[in-house]
Protein backbone atom coordinates (compact mmCIF):
# COMPACT_ATOMS: atom_id res chain seq x y z
CA UNK A 1 0.00 0.00 0.00
CA UNK A 2 1.03 3.69 -0.41
CA UNK A 3 0.74 6.13 2.40
CA UNK A 4 0.72 9.86 1.05
CA UNK A 5 1.75 12.69 3.07
CA UNK A 6 1.50 16.52 2.26
CA UNK A 7 5.25 17.61 3.68
CA UNK A 8 6.77 21.08 3.59
CA UNK A 9 10.23 21.29 5.46
CA UNK A 10 10.26 17.60 6.66
CA UNK A 11 6.76 18.66 8.66
CA UNK A 12 3.07 18.04 7.48
CA UNK A 13 1.91 20.96 5.19
CA UNK A 14 -0.45 23.08 7.23
CA UNK A 15 -2.95 23.37 4.21
CA UNK A 16 -3.27 20.75 1.95
CA UNK A 17 -4.78 22.49 -0.26
CA UNK A 18 -2.18 24.31 -1.15
CA UNK A 19 0.50 22.07 -0.46
CA UNK A 20 3.41 21.77 -2.75
CA UNK A 21 4.80 17.84 -2.10
CA UNK A 22 4.05 15.06 -1.48
CA UNK A 23 5.92 12.37 0.55
CA UNK A 24 4.95 9.06 -0.38
CA UNK A 25 5.97 6.03 1.44
CA UNK A 26 5.41 2.51 -0.02
CA UNK A 27 4.70 0.00 2.86
CA UNK A 28 4.82 -4.26 2.79
CA UNK A 29 4.22 -6.13 5.56
CA UNK A 30 4.32 -2.76 8.46
CA UNK A 31 7.88 -1.87 6.53
CA UNK A 32 8.39 1.03 4.22
CA UNK A 33 10.14 -0.62 1.44
CA UNK A 34 10.35 2.77 -0.66
CA UNK A 35 9.99 6.57 -0.09
CA UNK A 36 9.91 9.13 -2.44
CA UNK A 37 8.93 12.63 -2.90
CA UNK A 38 6.96 14.10 -5.44
CA UNK A 39 5.92 17.69 -6.63
CA UNK A 40 2.29 18.18 -5.92
CA UNK A 41 1.19 21.13 -7.85
CA UNK A 42 -2.08 21.28 -9.20
CA UNK A 43 -4.46 24.09 -6.95
CA UNK A 44 -7.75 22.59 -8.13
CA UNK A 45 -9.97 19.94 -6.35
CA UNK A 46 -10.28 17.43 -9.14
CA UNK A 47 -6.13 17.24 -10.09
CA UNK A 48 -5.48 17.03 -6.84
CA UNK A 49 -7.35 14.46 -6.03
CA UNK A 50 -6.51 12.50 -9.53
CA UNK A 51 -2.99 12.81 -8.99
CA UNK A 52 -3.31 10.98 -5.39
CA UNK A 53 -5.59 8.21 -7.17
CA UNK A 54 -2.34 7.82 -10.50
CA UNK A 55 -0.22 7.74 -7.92
CA UNK A 56 -1.74 4.63 -6.73
CA UNK A 57 -2.19 6.16 -2.64
CA UNK A 58 -4.78 4.41 -0.58
CA UNK A 59 -4.07 6.52 2.47
CA UNK A 60 -3.42 10.19 2.83
CA UNK A 61 -2.45 12.27 5.26
CA UNK A 62 -2.23 15.79 5.62
CA UNK A 63 -2.63 19.51 7.88
CA UNK A 64 -5.68 21.33 7.50
CA UNK A 65 -8.34 20.29 4.62
CA UNK A 66 -11.04 22.30 3.29
CA UNK A 67 -14.63 20.31 2.29
CA UNK A 68 -14.30 20.48 -1.42
CA UNK A 69 -10.68 18.79 -1.73
CA UNK A 70 -11.63 16.22 1.45
CA UNK A 71 -14.84 15.44 -0.70
CA UNK A 72 -12.67 14.90 -3.94
CA UNK A 73 -10.18 12.60 -2.46
CA UNK A 74 -12.85 10.08 -0.55
CA UNK A 75 -14.49 9.62 -3.75
CA UNK A 76 -11.49 8.32 -5.31
CA UNK A 77 -11.44 5.61 -2.60
CA UNK A 78 -8.60 7.20 -0.34
CA UNK A 79 -8.45 7.68 3.39
CA UNK A 80 -7.97 10.64 4.97
CA UNK A 81 -6.21 11.01 8.20
CA UNK A 82 -6.57 15.08 8.46
CA UNK A 83 -5.92 18.06 11.15
CA UNK A 84 -2.22 16.68 11.58
CA UNK A 85 0.72 18.58 12.72
CA UNK A 86 4.40 17.71 13.42
CA UNK A 87 7.39 15.84 11.93
CA UNK A 88 6.52 13.79 8.61
CA UNK A 89 8.93 10.85 9.92
CA UNK A 90 7.65 10.91 13.65
CA UNK A 91 3.80 10.59 12.36
CA UNK A 92 4.56 8.06 9.91
CA UNK A 93 6.44 5.44 12.04
CA UNK A 94 3.70 5.95 14.21
CA UNK A 95 1.34 5.15 11.48
CA UNK A 96 3.42 1.98 10.96
CA UNK A 97 2.99 1.01 14.47
CA UNK A 98 -0.89 1.61 14.19
CA UNK A 99 -0.70 4.04 17.03
CA UNK A 100 -3.94 6.56 17.14
CA UNK A 101 -1.77 9.40 14.90
CA UNK A 102 -5.37 11.15 14.16
CA UNK A 103 -5.25 11.34 18.01
CA UNK A 104 -1.27 12.02 19.12
CA UNK A 105 -1.08 14.64 15.99
CA UNK A 106 -3.61 16.05 15.86
CA UNK A 107 -3.76 20.18 15.51
CA UNK A 108 -4.96 22.29 18.05
CA UNK A 109 -8.53 23.78 18.21
CA UNK A 110 -9.30 19.60 16.76
CA UNK A 111 -10.56 17.79 20.06
CA UNK A 112 -14.23 17.66 19.96
CA UNK A 113 -14.70 17.82 23.38
CA UNK A 114 -12.62 20.54 24.18
CA UNK A 115 -14.55 22.43 20.73
CA UNK A 116 -17.60 21.88 21.80
CA UNK A 117 -16.79 23.10 25.81
CA UNK A 118 -15.06 26.21 23.49
CA UNK A 119 -17.94 26.62 21.43
CA UNK A 120 -20.37 26.92 24.44
CA UNK A 121 -18.09 29.32 26.21
CA UNK A 122 -18.26 31.06 23.25
CA UNK A 123 -22.17 31.45 22.65
CA UNK A 124 -22.80 32.81 25.87
CA UNK A 125 -19.73 35.19 25.59
CA UNK A 126 -20.19 38.13 23.31
CA UNK A 127 -17.02 39.74 21.48
CA UNK B 1 -8.31 69.53 28.14
CA UNK B 2 -5.05 71.39 29.43
CA UNK B 3 -1.64 70.04 27.96
CA UNK B 4 -0.53 69.38 31.79
CA UNK B 5 -3.78 66.91 32.31
CA UNK B 6 -2.45 64.41 30.15
CA UNK B 7 -2.18 61.05 31.91
CA UNK B 8 -0.13 57.79 30.90
CA UNK B 9 -2.30 54.83 29.70
CA UNK B 10 -1.75 52.22 32.88
CA UNK B 11 -0.53 49.07 32.33
CA UNK B 12 -2.88 46.09 31.24
CA UNK B 13 -5.16 48.64 29.25
CA UNK B 14 -3.56 47.16 25.99
CA UNK B 15 -4.78 44.16 26.76
CA UNK B 16 -8.09 44.87 27.25
CA UNK B 17 -8.01 46.85 23.92
CA UNK B 18 -6.96 43.68 22.08
CA UNK B 19 -9.43 41.84 24.45
CA UNK B 20 -12.53 44.35 23.06
CA UNK B 21 -11.31 44.25 19.27
CA UNK B 22 -12.81 42.13 16.44
CA UNK B 23 -9.83 41.87 14.52
CA UNK B 24 -8.03 38.61 15.26
CA UNK B 25 -4.47 39.15 16.56
CA UNK B 26 -1.59 36.86 17.92
CA UNK B 27 1.90 37.28 18.36
CA UNK B 28 4.83 35.18 17.95
CA UNK B 29 8.37 34.42 18.93
CA UNK B 30 11.87 33.75 16.84
CA UNK B 31 10.72 30.21 16.59
CA UNK B 32 7.06 31.03 15.30
CA UNK B 33 5.47 30.10 18.58
CA UNK B 34 2.47 31.66 19.19
CA UNK B 35 2.64 33.76 22.48
CA UNK B 36 -0.69 35.73 22.76
CA UNK B 37 -3.89 34.97 21.37
CA UNK B 38 -6.74 37.47 21.48
CA UNK B 39 -10.38 36.54 22.22
CA UNK B 40 -11.44 37.83 18.66
CA UNK B 41 -8.43 35.55 17.15
CA UNK B 42 -9.87 32.23 19.38
CA UNK B 43 -13.57 33.06 17.63
CA UNK B 44 -12.64 33.48 14.15
CA UNK B 45 -10.09 30.51 14.13
CA UNK B 46 -12.31 28.18 16.61
CA UNK B 47 -8.80 27.33 18.90
CA UNK B 48 -9.24 28.34 22.18
CA UNK B 49 -6.18 30.30 23.71
CA UNK B 50 -4.98 27.64 26.16
CA UNK B 51 -4.23 25.42 22.83
CA UNK B 52 -3.28 28.12 20.99
CA UNK B 53 -0.19 29.19 22.93
CA UNK B 54 3.15 27.81 22.45
CA UNK B 55 2.56 26.41 18.94
CA UNK B 56 3.75 26.86 15.67
CA UNK B 57 1.85 29.61 14.00
CA UNK B 58 1.00 27.65 11.01
CA UNK B 59 -0.37 24.68 12.74
CA UNK B 60 -2.92 27.50 14.74
CA UNK B 61 -3.70 30.04 11.94
CA UNK B 62 -3.94 27.37 9.15
CA UNK B 63 -3.37 29.66 5.93
CA UNK B 64 -3.35 29.17 2.58
CA UNK B 65 -0.04 31.47 2.60
CA UNK B 66 1.43 29.64 5.34
CA UNK B 67 3.87 27.40 3.76
CA UNK B 68 4.61 29.55 0.05
CA UNK B 69 4.32 32.99 1.06
CA UNK B 70 3.88 34.20 4.76
CA UNK B 71 3.09 37.69 5.32
CA UNK B 72 5.04 37.49 9.08
CA UNK B 73 7.84 35.63 7.45
CA UNK B 74 8.21 38.28 5.44
CA UNK B 75 8.06 41.07 7.80
CA UNK B 76 10.26 39.04 9.60
CA UNK B 77 12.82 38.81 7.26
CA UNK B 78 12.28 42.46 5.29
CA UNK B 79 11.78 44.17 8.93
CA UNK B 80 8.92 46.13 7.85
CA UNK B 81 4.72 45.43 7.74
CA UNK B 82 2.78 44.41 5.26
CA UNK B 83 -0.91 45.07 4.93
CA UNK B 84 -4.25 43.82 3.64
CA UNK B 85 -2.84 40.27 2.25
CA UNK B 86 -5.89 38.36 1.24
CA UNK B 87 -5.94 34.80 1.90
CA UNK B 88 -8.15 31.96 3.64
CA UNK B 89 -7.78 30.11 6.75
CA UNK B 90 -9.12 26.20 7.20
CA UNK B 91 -11.18 25.82 9.81
CA UNK B 92 -11.87 22.29 11.65
CA UNK B 93 -15.16 22.18 10.44
CA UNK B 94 -13.24 22.03 6.86
CA UNK B 95 -14.26 24.99 6.22
CA UNK B 96 -12.42 28.07 3.98
CA UNK B 97 -13.02 31.56 6.00
CA UNK B 98 -11.36 34.24 3.63
CA UNK B 99 -9.49 36.69 5.77
CA UNK B 100 -7.04 39.93 5.33
CA UNK B 101 -3.86 39.90 6.94
CA UNK B 102 -1.61 42.54 8.35
CA UNK B 103 1.43 41.85 10.08
CA UNK B 104 4.43 43.99 11.46
CA UNK B 105 7.34 43.41 13.98
CA UNK B 106 6.70 43.01 17.75
CA UNK B 107 9.61 45.31 19.15
CA UNK B 108 10.41 45.73 23.42
CA UNK B 109 10.70 49.03 25.18
CA UNK B 110 14.11 49.56 23.65
CA UNK B 111 13.51 48.37 19.99
CA UNK B 112 14.91 45.37 19.99
CA UNK B 113 13.04 43.18 17.84
CA UNK B 114 11.42 39.90 20.05
CA UNK B 115 8.78 38.91 17.56
CA UNK B 116 6.11 39.79 15.19
CA UNK B 117 2.46 40.46 15.47
CA UNK B 118 -0.61 39.44 13.00
CA UNK B 119 -3.96 40.70 12.74
CA UNK B 120 -6.69 39.15 10.74
CA UNK B 121 -10.04 40.15 10.01
CA UNK B 122 -12.81 38.00 9.24
CA UNK B 123 -14.44 38.41 6.14
CA UNK B 124 -17.02 35.68 5.80
CA UNK B 125 -19.66 38.39 5.54
CA UNK B 126 -17.63 40.57 2.33
CA UNK B 127 -17.53 37.42 0.52
CA UNK B 128 -21.30 36.67 0.96
CA UNK B 129 -22.23 40.24 0.26
CA UNK B 130 -19.96 39.98 -2.92
CA UNK B 131 -21.60 36.48 -3.83
CA UNK B 132 -24.93 38.51 -3.59
CA UNK B 133 -23.44 41.49 -5.84
CA UNK B 134 -22.55 39.46 -8.42
CA UNK B 135 -25.78 37.04 -8.40
CA UNK B 136 -27.65 40.32 -9.82
CA UNK B 137 -25.37 40.11 -13.09
CA UNK B 138 -26.15 36.66 -13.79
CA UNK B 139 -28.90 34.56 -15.72
CA UNK B 140 -28.45 31.27 -15.59
CA UNK B 141 -24.91 30.94 -17.45
CA UNK B 142 -24.94 34.53 -18.74
CA UNK B 143 -23.34 37.50 -16.54
CA UNK B 144 -23.50 41.09 -17.72
CA UNK B 145 -23.32 44.13 -16.32
CA UNK B 146 -24.31 46.44 -19.16
CA UNK B 147 -28.27 47.77 -19.14
CA UNK B 148 -29.16 46.73 -22.02
CA UNK B 149 -28.41 42.85 -20.66
CA UNK B 150 -29.66 44.37 -17.24
CA UNK B 151 -33.44 44.66 -18.87
CA UNK B 152 -33.55 41.45 -20.31
CA UNK B 153 -32.37 40.41 -16.79
CA UNK B 154 -35.64 41.73 -15.32
CA UNK B 155 -37.97 40.37 -17.38
CA UNK B 156 -36.39 37.07 -18.20
CA UNK B 157 -38.37 35.40 -14.60
CA UNK B 158 -41.94 36.56 -15.92
CA UNK B 159 -41.51 35.48 -19.39
CA UNK B 160 -40.05 31.92 -18.33
CA UNK B 161 -43.01 31.77 -15.66
CA UNK B 162 -45.28 32.50 -18.83
CA UNK B 163 -45.61 29.61 -21.51
CA UNK B 164 -45.37 32.09 -24.59
CA UNK B 165 -43.37 31.27 -27.62
CA UNK B 166 -40.50 33.71 -27.65
CA UNK B 167 -38.48 35.16 -30.35
CA UNK B 168 -34.19 36.15 -29.48
CA UNK B 169 -33.07 37.48 -31.95
CA UNK B 170 -29.19 38.68 -32.18
CA UNK B 171 -26.22 38.25 -33.71
CA UNK B 172 -24.35 35.23 -33.89
CA UNK B 173 -22.32 34.05 -31.06
CA UNK B 174 -24.28 36.93 -28.34
CA UNK B 175 -25.19 33.82 -26.61
CA UNK B 176 -29.47 32.74 -28.05
CA UNK B 177 -28.88 29.44 -26.72
CA UNK B 178 -27.61 29.88 -23.23
CA UNK B 179 -30.39 32.99 -22.69
CA UNK B 180 -32.68 30.13 -24.18
CA UNK B 181 -31.89 27.52 -21.40
CA UNK B 182 -32.18 30.02 -18.66
CA UNK B 183 -35.53 30.73 -19.70
CA UNK B 184 -35.88 27.21 -19.65
CA UNK B 185 -33.88 26.14 -15.83
CA UNK B 186 -36.39 29.37 -14.85
CA UNK B 187 -39.65 27.83 -15.97
CA UNK B 188 -41.85 25.52 -14.40
CA UNK B 189 -41.26 23.23 -17.24
CA UNK B 190 -37.15 23.06 -16.26
CA UNK B 191 -37.70 19.33 -14.58
CA UNK B 192 -38.17 18.42 -18.18
CA UNK B 193 -36.12 18.38 -21.47
CA UNK B 194 -34.46 21.38 -23.63
CA UNK B 195 -34.16 20.58 -26.65
CA UNK B 196 -31.62 22.66 -29.16
CA UNK B 197 -31.69 21.96 -33.36
CA UNK B 198 -30.39 24.51 -35.79
CA UNK B 199 -32.32 25.09 -39.03
CA UNK B 200 -30.11 25.93 -40.90
CA UNK B 201 -28.11 22.49 -40.34
CA UNK B 202 -30.56 20.57 -42.32
CA UNK B 203 -32.17 20.45 -45.38
CA UNK B 204 -36.17 20.85 -45.34
CA UNK B 205 -36.45 17.10 -45.45
CA UNK B 206 -34.41 15.55 -42.80
CA UNK B 207 -35.35 18.90 -40.66
CA UNK B 208 -39.20 17.13 -41.13
CA UNK B 209 -38.23 13.90 -39.90
CA UNK B 210 -36.17 14.98 -37.06
CA UNK B 211 -38.33 17.55 -35.83
CA UNK B 212 -41.84 15.31 -35.96
CA UNK B 213 -40.29 12.42 -36.71
CA UNK B 214 -41.58 9.11 -38.67
CA UNK B 215 -43.43 5.78 -38.76
CA UNK B 216 -41.93 2.62 -39.86
CA UNK B 217 -42.44 2.24 -43.53
CA UNK B 218 -43.07 6.07 -44.38
CA UNK B 219 -39.72 5.70 -46.68
CA UNK B 220 -37.51 3.30 -47.78
CA UNK B 221 -34.81 2.12 -44.44
CA UNK B 222 -37.53 3.22 -42.16
CA UNK B 223 -37.79 -0.13 -40.48
CA UNK B 224 -39.39 1.17 -37.04
CA UNK B 225 -40.55 4.35 -35.38
CA UNK B 226 -38.28 7.42 -34.55
CA UNK B 227 -39.84 10.39 -32.39
CA UNK B 228 -38.79 13.41 -33.56
CA UNK B 229 -37.69 16.11 -31.27
CA UNK B 230 -41.24 17.80 -30.80
CA UNK B 231 -41.97 13.76 -29.19
CA UNK B 232 -38.72 13.98 -27.03
CA UNK B 233 -39.52 17.89 -25.52
CA UNK B 234 -42.71 16.44 -24.46
CA UNK B 235 -43.80 18.88 -21.38
CA UNK B 236 -40.29 20.99 -21.78
CA UNK B 237 -38.81 23.38 -24.35
CA UNK B 238 -37.64 23.04 -28.25
CA UNK B 239 -35.28 25.76 -29.16
CA UNK B 240 -35.57 26.69 -32.61
CA UNK B 241 -32.32 28.24 -33.74
CA UNK B 242 -31.43 29.95 -36.84
CA UNK B 243 -35.20 29.47 -37.93
CA UNK B 244 -34.83 32.70 -40.32
CA UNK B 245 -32.86 30.08 -42.91
CA UNK B 246 -35.86 27.63 -42.81
CA UNK B 247 -37.56 27.15 -46.38
CA UNK B 248 -41.02 28.53 -47.11
CA UNK B 249 -42.70 25.46 -47.82
CA UNK B 250 -41.36 24.35 -43.70
CA UNK B 251 -42.34 27.80 -42.46
CA UNK B 252 -46.16 26.54 -43.51
CA UNK B 253 -45.62 23.33 -41.38
CA UNK B 254 -44.45 25.32 -38.41
CA UNK B 255 -47.07 27.49 -38.30
CA UNK B 256 -49.36 24.64 -37.95
CA UNK B 257 -47.72 23.24 -35.12
CA UNK B 258 -47.68 26.49 -33.24
CA UNK B 259 -50.48 27.45 -34.22
CA UNK B 260 -52.61 24.04 -33.36
CA UNK B 261 -50.27 22.68 -31.30
CA UNK B 262 -50.07 19.37 -33.38
CA UNK B 263 -47.98 17.72 -35.17
CA UNK B 264 -48.17 14.89 -37.94
CA UNK B 265 -45.03 12.39 -37.80
CA UNK B 266 -44.18 11.32 -41.37
CA UNK B 267 -45.68 8.71 -42.76
CA UNK B 268 -48.58 8.57 -39.53
CA UNK B 269 -51.96 8.60 -40.10
CA UNK B 270 -53.17 10.90 -36.97
CA UNK B 271 -51.88 13.86 -35.66
CA UNK B 272 -49.88 14.44 -32.12
CA UNK B 273 -50.52 16.99 -29.50
CA UNK B 274 -47.73 18.64 -28.66
CA UNK B 275 -47.04 20.38 -24.98
CA UNK B 276 -43.96 22.48 -25.81
CA UNK B 277 -42.91 25.28 -25.39
CA UNK B 278 -41.20 27.06 -28.31
CA UNK B 279 -38.40 29.50 -28.45
CA UNK B 280 -37.21 30.46 -32.00
CA UNK B 281 -33.83 32.40 -32.12
CA UNK B 282 -32.79 34.50 -35.59
CA UNK B 283 -29.65 35.95 -36.02
CA UNK B 284 -31.44 37.84 -38.66
CA UNK B 285 -34.00 41.21 -38.06
CA UNK B 286 -37.47 38.52 -38.97
CA UNK B 287 -39.21 41.81 -39.31
CA UNK B 288 -37.18 43.19 -42.06
CA UNK B 289 -37.56 39.78 -44.12
CA UNK B 290 -40.33 39.68 -43.41
CA UNK B 291 -40.64 43.29 -45.53
CA UNK B 292 -38.43 41.85 -48.05
CA UNK B 293 -40.81 38.83 -47.78
CA UNK B 294 -38.00 36.14 -46.89
CA UNK B 295 -39.96 35.01 -44.33
CA UNK B 296 -43.89 34.29 -43.75
CA UNK B 297 -45.53 37.29 -42.05
CA UNK B 298 -48.29 34.98 -40.13
CA UNK B 299 -45.41 32.62 -38.72
CA UNK B 300 -43.53 35.91 -37.99
CA UNK B 301 -46.59 37.13 -35.64
CA UNK B 302 -46.92 33.47 -34.43
CA UNK B 303 -43.40 33.40 -32.96
CA UNK B 304 -42.67 36.94 -32.21
CA UNK B 305 -45.01 36.90 -28.87
CA UNK B 306 -41.88 38.02 -26.56
CA UNK B 307 -39.38 39.05 -28.45
CA UNK B 308 -35.72 39.47 -26.47
CA UNK B 309 -33.44 41.39 -28.39
CA UNK B 310 -29.40 39.76 -27.51
CA UNK B 311 -27.11 43.14 -27.84
CA UNK B 312 -23.83 42.42 -29.77
CA UNK B 313 -20.68 42.83 -27.66
CA UNK B 314 -19.21 46.09 -29.12
CA UNK B 315 -22.28 47.42 -27.58
CA UNK B 316 -21.61 46.24 -24.34
CA UNK B 317 -18.32 46.48 -24.06
CA UNK B 318 -18.59 47.09 -19.57
CA UNK B 319 -19.17 43.34 -20.09
CA UNK B 320 -15.94 42.50 -21.52
CA UNK B 321 -13.74 42.28 -18.20
CA UNK B 322 -16.43 40.32 -16.77
CA UNK B 323 -16.55 37.65 -19.45
CA UNK B 324 -13.27 37.01 -19.36
CA UNK B 325 -12.71 36.34 -15.68
CA UNK B 326 -15.29 33.99 -16.30
CA UNK B 327 -13.61 32.44 -19.23
CA UNK B 328 -10.28 31.85 -17.59
CA UNK B 329 -12.00 30.27 -14.46
CA UNK B 330 -13.79 28.18 -16.51
CA UNK B 331 -10.53 26.70 -18.97
CA UNK B 332 -8.57 26.80 -15.29
CA UNK B 333 -11.26 24.40 -14.27
CA UNK B 334 -11.18 22.41 -17.77
CA UNK B 335 -7.37 22.56 -18.95
CA UNK B 336 -6.01 22.01 -15.03
CA UNK B 337 -3.97 25.24 -15.56
CA UNK B 338 -3.42 28.05 -13.17
CA UNK B 339 -3.98 31.33 -15.11
CA UNK B 340 -4.35 34.03 -12.41
CA UNK B 341 -6.26 36.91 -15.11
CA UNK B 342 -5.50 39.52 -17.29
CA UNK B 343 -2.71 42.20 -17.20
CA UNK B 344 -4.44 45.69 -18.23
CA UNK B 345 -2.56 46.32 -21.44
CA UNK B 346 -3.81 42.45 -22.94
CA UNK B 347 -7.48 44.14 -21.59
CA UNK B 348 -7.13 47.34 -23.09
CA UNK B 349 -6.45 45.44 -26.56
CA UNK B 350 -9.79 42.99 -26.20
CA UNK B 351 -11.67 46.30 -25.50
CA UNK B 352 -10.60 48.26 -28.45
CA UNK B 353 -11.77 45.01 -30.47
CA UNK B 354 -15.00 45.10 -32.12
CA UNK B 355 -16.10 41.42 -32.44
CA UNK B 356 -17.95 40.72 -35.08
CA UNK B 357 -17.71 37.36 -33.93
CA UNK B 358 -19.18 38.43 -30.08
CA UNK B 359 -18.59 36.34 -27.51
CA UNK B 360 -17.61 33.23 -29.55
CA UNK B 361 -14.54 35.26 -30.33
CA UNK B 362 -13.96 36.13 -27.22
CA UNK B 363 -13.97 32.99 -26.02
CA UNK B 364 -11.73 31.55 -28.58
CA UNK B 365 -9.03 34.34 -28.06
CA UNK B 366 -8.83 33.50 -24.54
CA UNK B 367 -8.89 29.78 -25.31
CA UNK B 368 -5.56 30.84 -27.77
CA UNK B 369 -4.53 33.06 -24.81
CA UNK B 370 -4.46 29.73 -22.73
CA UNK B 371 -2.63 27.34 -25.51
CA UNK B 372 0.67 30.31 -24.83
CA UNK B 373 0.06 31.67 -21.38
CA UNK B 374 -0.46 28.27 -18.81
CA UNK B 375 -0.07 30.04 -15.92
CA UNK B 376 0.24 33.82 -14.43
CA UNK B 377 -1.73 36.52 -16.01
CA UNK B 378 -1.97 36.72 -20.02
CA UNK B 379 0.29 39.00 -21.51
CA UNK B 380 -0.93 41.14 -24.78
CA UNK B 381 1.90 38.91 -26.64
CA UNK B 382 -0.59 36.16 -25.87
CA UNK B 383 -3.22 37.37 -27.82
CA UNK B 384 -3.73 36.51 -31.31
CA UNK B 385 -1.84 38.51 -34.26
CA UNK B 386 -5.04 40.05 -35.65
CA UNK B 387 -5.16 41.91 -31.78
CA UNK B 388 -2.22 42.90 -31.33
CA UNK B 389 -1.80 44.68 -35.01
CA UNK B 390 -5.23 45.25 -35.54
CA UNK B 391 -5.49 47.89 -38.29
CA UNK B 392 -1.90 49.17 -39.95
CA UNK B 393 -1.13 52.23 -39.00
CA UNK B 394 0.47 55.50 -40.95
CA UNK B 395 3.89 55.49 -40.45
CA UNK B 396 4.89 58.09 -37.79
CA UNK B 397 6.98 59.92 -40.40
CA UNK B 398 3.72 61.09 -42.43
CA UNK B 399 2.27 64.33 -43.46
CA UNK B 400 -0.84 65.37 -40.95
CA UNK B 401 -2.94 65.14 -44.71
CA UNK B 402 -1.30 61.54 -44.78
CA UNK B 403 -2.69 60.70 -41.48
CA UNK B 404 -6.38 62.35 -42.07
CA UNK B 405 -6.69 60.32 -45.48
CA UNK B 406 -5.76 57.40 -43.70
CA UNK B 407 -7.85 57.97 -40.59
CA UNK B 408 -10.97 58.74 -43.56
CA UNK B 409 -9.90 55.30 -45.37
CA UNK B 410 -10.76 53.39 -42.32
CA UNK B 411 -13.72 55.32 -41.23
CA UNK B 412 -15.37 54.81 -45.01
CA UNK B 413 -13.99 51.53 -45.50
CA UNK B 414 -15.59 50.50 -41.77
CA UNK B 415 -19.19 51.82 -42.41
CA UNK B 416 -19.44 50.69 -45.79
CA UNK B 417 -18.75 46.68 -44.25
CA UNK B 418 -21.32 47.75 -42.12
CA UNK B 419 -24.00 49.16 -44.06
CA UNK B 420 -23.42 46.23 -46.81
CA UNK B 421 -22.18 48.46 -49.31
CA UNK B 422 -24.79 50.34 -49.61
CA UNK B 423 -22.93 54.00 -50.82
CA UNK B 424 -26.70 56.07 -49.53
CA UNK B 425 -26.52 54.27 -46.02
CA UNK B 426 -22.79 54.74 -45.77
CA UNK B 427 -23.54 58.42 -45.95
CA UNK B 428 -26.37 58.77 -43.74
CA UNK B 429 -24.26 56.85 -41.09
CA UNK B 430 -20.95 59.07 -41.93
CA UNK B 431 -23.20 61.81 -41.70
CA UNK B 432 -22.50 63.27 -45.15
CA UNK B 433 -24.38 63.84 -48.29
CA UNK B 434 -23.95 61.29 -50.99
CA UNK B 435 -21.93 62.95 -53.76
CA UNK B 436 -19.67 64.21 -51.00
CA UNK B 437 -19.04 60.52 -49.97
CA UNK B 438 -18.86 58.94 -53.78
CA UNK B 439 -16.32 62.37 -53.96
CA UNK B 440 -14.37 61.19 -51.21
CA UNK B 441 -14.20 57.21 -52.62
CA UNK B 442 -12.55 58.76 -55.76
CA UNK B 443 -10.19 61.37 -54.14
CA UNK B 444 -9.21 58.61 -51.39
CA UNK B 445 -8.74 55.69 -54.35
CA UNK B 446 -11.29 53.60 -51.77
CA UNK B 447 -11.35 50.01 -54.23
CA UNK B 448 -15.17 49.11 -53.67
CA UNK B 449 -16.59 45.56 -54.47
CA UNK B 450 -19.00 45.00 -57.45
CA UNK B 451 -21.81 43.85 -54.61
CA UNK B 452 -23.32 46.82 -53.78
CA UNK B 453 -26.74 47.29 -51.09
CA UNK B 454 -28.87 48.67 -54.34
CA UNK B 455 -28.53 45.57 -55.97
CA UNK B 456 -28.63 43.21 -53.40
CA UNK B 457 -32.22 45.14 -52.24
CA UNK B 458 -33.37 44.93 -56.22
CA UNK B 459 -32.14 41.04 -55.97
CA UNK B 460 -34.20 40.64 -52.74
CA UNK B 461 -37.42 42.16 -54.17
CA UNK B 462 -36.94 40.07 -57.54
CA UNK B 463 -36.43 37.23 -55.56
CA UNK B 464 -39.67 38.21 -53.20
CA UNK B 465 -41.96 38.92 -56.29
CA UNK B 466 -41.40 35.77 -57.43
CA UNK B 467 -42.28 33.58 -54.61
CA UNK B 468 -45.52 35.72 -54.17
Amino acid sequence: MKVALTVWENRISPVFDSARMLLIAEIENAMIVGKRYEPFQPDLPFYRAATLFELGVTVLICGAVSHLFANMIEACGIRIIPFVAGEANEILDAYLKQMPVSRIFRMPGCRNRRRNRFNRRMRFQKI
Amino acid sequence: MKKGDFKQIPPGVTEIILESISDGVFTVDHKWRITSFNRAAEKITGIPREEAIGKHCWEVFRSSICETDCALRRTMKQGKPFVDSSTYIVNYEKNRVPVVVCTSLLKDEKGTVVGGVETFRDMSLVEELRRKLDARFQVGDMVSRSPSMHKIFTVLPQVADSDSTVLIQGETGTGKELLARAIHELSPRRQKPFIAINCGALPDTLLESELFGYKAGAFTNAIKDKPGYFALAEGGTIFLDEINDVSAAFQVRLLRVLQERTFHPLGATRTVKADVRVIAASNKSLADMVKTGAFRQDLFYRINVVPLALPPLRERKEDIPLLVDRFINRLNLLRGKTVAGIRQEALSLLMSHNYPGNIRELENIIEHAFVLCPKGRIEPNCLPDSLINPIPRAPVHETIDAALKSVETHAILDSLKRNSYNRLATARDLGMHKTTLFRKIKSLGIDLPEIDGRSNRKKLVKVASTQL
